[in-house]
């Protein structure tokens, strides 16, 4: 799984090597699971799920460089929404429940960009990590939005697709989730080669001169930490089907910390990145798990602090690099 | 009222032990622009260590406070030479850094004392209570506020009114002018963020008569201190004295009578603050 998606940012050059990884993801995304037991059809659907999350952040974190301590709470509005919905109103559509919780994260995300980007470096990570621990609070203490307080909302079930007869099982489930992350891939793909990523980037390196440039940086900000947020909104409604629960600690700041984890882990400021550092944080999590269960943070806590020491530009961009050394292709990815 | 003014000295207590962290934290972050992700868990070891060296081994409290305060310093002369050293001036990734570090920290508390929280301890000379009228105070909390407000003053002292204390401010002011003056930065940011830890890890012996020693608390008094230095401002003592007073006091006062409201209150008062002013009740304007 790590090496599977890091030829995706390829671009079409139809030079069969280069497509290998391209290809090589593919069948393992698709064809992997349907030897596999149900229960690694699960940990491959969480891992997508994150992959999903930690690229909505990598949108704001990798390539505008505005640091988020509290993109967690987007995800759990959109867990949250579709937990009420299900637990509380007996809405179960996925046409119903999916867009409510998207529009709902987006909503957050519209007016707590607002006061976050009032602020910039250090500051911005202080108060988007304010306005989530505000979320988390209120899911954990304010009884008449029923949203259980510490126990979370329970009973959520998977999606209704309206197709009579649809029964799902873990592996069909597994497929959804994964067209689910192909659309966001695309969708965000063509987000960031757009002149509007580009200008995101712009931003990153050098903020005063895109403002010289005439480039309304703030409204560029914005809109990205917005759309960031309906991304992150999406993944937690798809966490929300997927587990079944939503727990306030869903929003807490591990969370949004396990998603820069990801990120920087993969390679900060692509797309394939945190899919790979989703995989990678994954699979390690399941085999210390395994191992030593109570030991997991020190473990992730440590391959963290050695990534940024060490291999700052993250796992996915080095294989990169020497997948194209052993094919013999030059040129910057 | 007998019942508010108990929750009046709990939030001031409570205060003291979260100034003391914040004033660390903040320090660090106006000189560094660092945001300590890892305070949290240095006062977690300090309030470890306090426990073990007081309520175990039966050891002097002061030694104990000071002793948790030195090791936790050294600790922190290895985190900033070994390791936000390695990363000069890139912030975003020396905050990632420490936030990666305190998971570390963390379990390896988790690993050395176990997963069970350790109850408040008392110091034998400072067992007792004290009267007030008809209700009777313990006066480890008064000791606990004392210490507080000695360490606040001598803390404004020294960063107001002597040399030291100057060129800390000049740092957070402009860096490159000072060190243009022939000031090493390098050895004053090194010596700040030594005392700023230790302080945190004293803060954890201090603490830990009020509030025990646990894992959970790492995080949890973290993310406070991160609201009083957002109330108070960044890089000034007064700032991290009077949001510790205040998130304090909205934190004991709301636990007890609206706990519905308690954590929410706290968080919506850092987020009006902001609204208002940006850079804290009384932060250093840039």
């Amino acid at each position: 799984m790590p090496s599977a998606h890091h030829g995706r940012e390829g671009n079409g050059r139809s030079h069969l090597l280069r497509l290998l990884p391209v290809l090589a993801g593919l069948v393992a995304g698709l064809g992997l699971p349907l030897f596999l037991p149900s229960w690694l059809q699960g940990l491959m659907t969480r891992i997508l799920v994150n992959a999903i999350f930690a690229i909505s952040l990598d949108l704001i974190f990798g390539y505008t460089g505005l640091v988020s301590l509290g993109h967690a709470g987007y995800l759990g509005i959109g867990g949250y929404t579709v937990g009420l919905l299900m637990a509380r109103y007996g809405l179960r559509s996925l046409w119903i429940t999916a867009p409510a919780g998207v529009f709902a994260a987006a909503l957050g995300a519209a007016v707590f960009g607002l006061i976050a980007l009032r602020t910039s470096g250090a500051s911005f990570m202080l108060i988007t990590f304010a306005l989530t621990q505000l979320l988390y609070s209120v899911a954990l203490k304010w009884d008449w939005l029923t949203t259980g307080g510490t126990e979370g909302i329970t009973g959520i079930a998977r999606p209704d697709l309206g197709i009579a007869g649809f029964r799902w099982n873990p592996l069909l489930f597994y497929y959804f989730v994964l067209l689910a992350f192909f659309l966001c891939y695309l969708v965000l793909r063509s987000v960031t080669r757009s002149p509007f990523g580009h200008a995101l980037q712009g931003i990153r390196e050098n903020e005063s001169r895109m403002q010289c440039l005439g480039y309304n940086t703030w409204l560029y900000k914005y809109i990205a930490f917005v759309l960031a947020g309906a991304f992150a909104g999406f993944a937690g409604v798809l966490f929300a089907y997927s587990n079944g629960i939503v727990v306030p600690a869903n929003m807490g700041i591990v969370m949004s910390g396990n998603a820069l984890f990801m990120i920087i882990l993969g390679g900060t400021g692509t797309l394939y990145g945190p899919v790979v550092g989703a995989a990678t944080i994954g699979l390690l999590q399941f085999y210390v798990s395994d191992l030593a269960p109570a030991r997991w943070p020190l473990v992730m806590g440590l391959v963290f602090v050695l990534t940024i020491l060490y291999a700052r530009s993250g796992i996915a961009p080095s294989l990169l690099k020497i997948w194209k050394k052993a094919s013999g292709q030059h040129g910057s990815p | 009222m007998n019942t508010f003014l108990l929750d009046l000295l709990n939030g001031i207590s409570f205060g003291f032990i979260l100034f003391l962290l914040a004033t660390g934290l903040s320090i660090i972050m106006g000189l560094m622009g660092i945001l300590n992700m890892a305070h949290g868990a240095l006062y977690m070891l300090g309030a470890f260590i306090g426990w073990t060296l007081v309520a175990q081994c039966g050891l002097d409290f002061w030694l104990a406070a000071l002793g948790a305060a030195l090791i936790t310093a050294v600790l922190g002369f290895g985190i900033e030479r070994g390791l936000f050293r390695r990363l000069y001036r890139q912030y975003t990734e020396q905050v990632l850094l420490a936030f990666g570090l305190s998971f570390v920290l963390v379990n390896l508390g988790e690993w050395i004392w176990g997963p069970i929280p350790r109850a408040p301890f008392t110091a034998p000379a400072f067992s007792g209570s004290v009267h007030l009228g008809s209700i009777a105070y313990p006066t480890v909390r008064f000791v606990i506020a004392l210490i507080g407000g000695f360490l606040a003053v001598g803390l404004w002292w020294l960063l107001e009114k002597t040399r030291l204390g100057a060129l800390v401010r000049a740092g957070m002011d402009d860096k490159e002018m000072l060190a243009g003056l022939g000031v090493d930065f390098d050895r004053l940011s090194t010596a700040v963020f030594m005392l700023g830890v230790g302080l945190a890890g004293f803060s954890g012996v201090i603490g830990a008569q009020a509030l025990g020693a646990s894992t959970g608390l790492a995080q949890s008094i973290q993310l406070l201190a991160m609201v009083v230095i957002v109330i108070g401002g960044v890089g000034s003592v007064q700032g991290a004295l009077v949001g510790a007073m205040l998130i304090g006091a909205i934190d004991t006062i709301g636990r007890s009578r609206f706990p519905q409201f308690a954590l929410f209150t706290t968080y919506l008062a850092m987020v009006v603050i902001l609204l208002v002013r940006p850079a804290g009740l009384l932060g250093r304007e840039k």
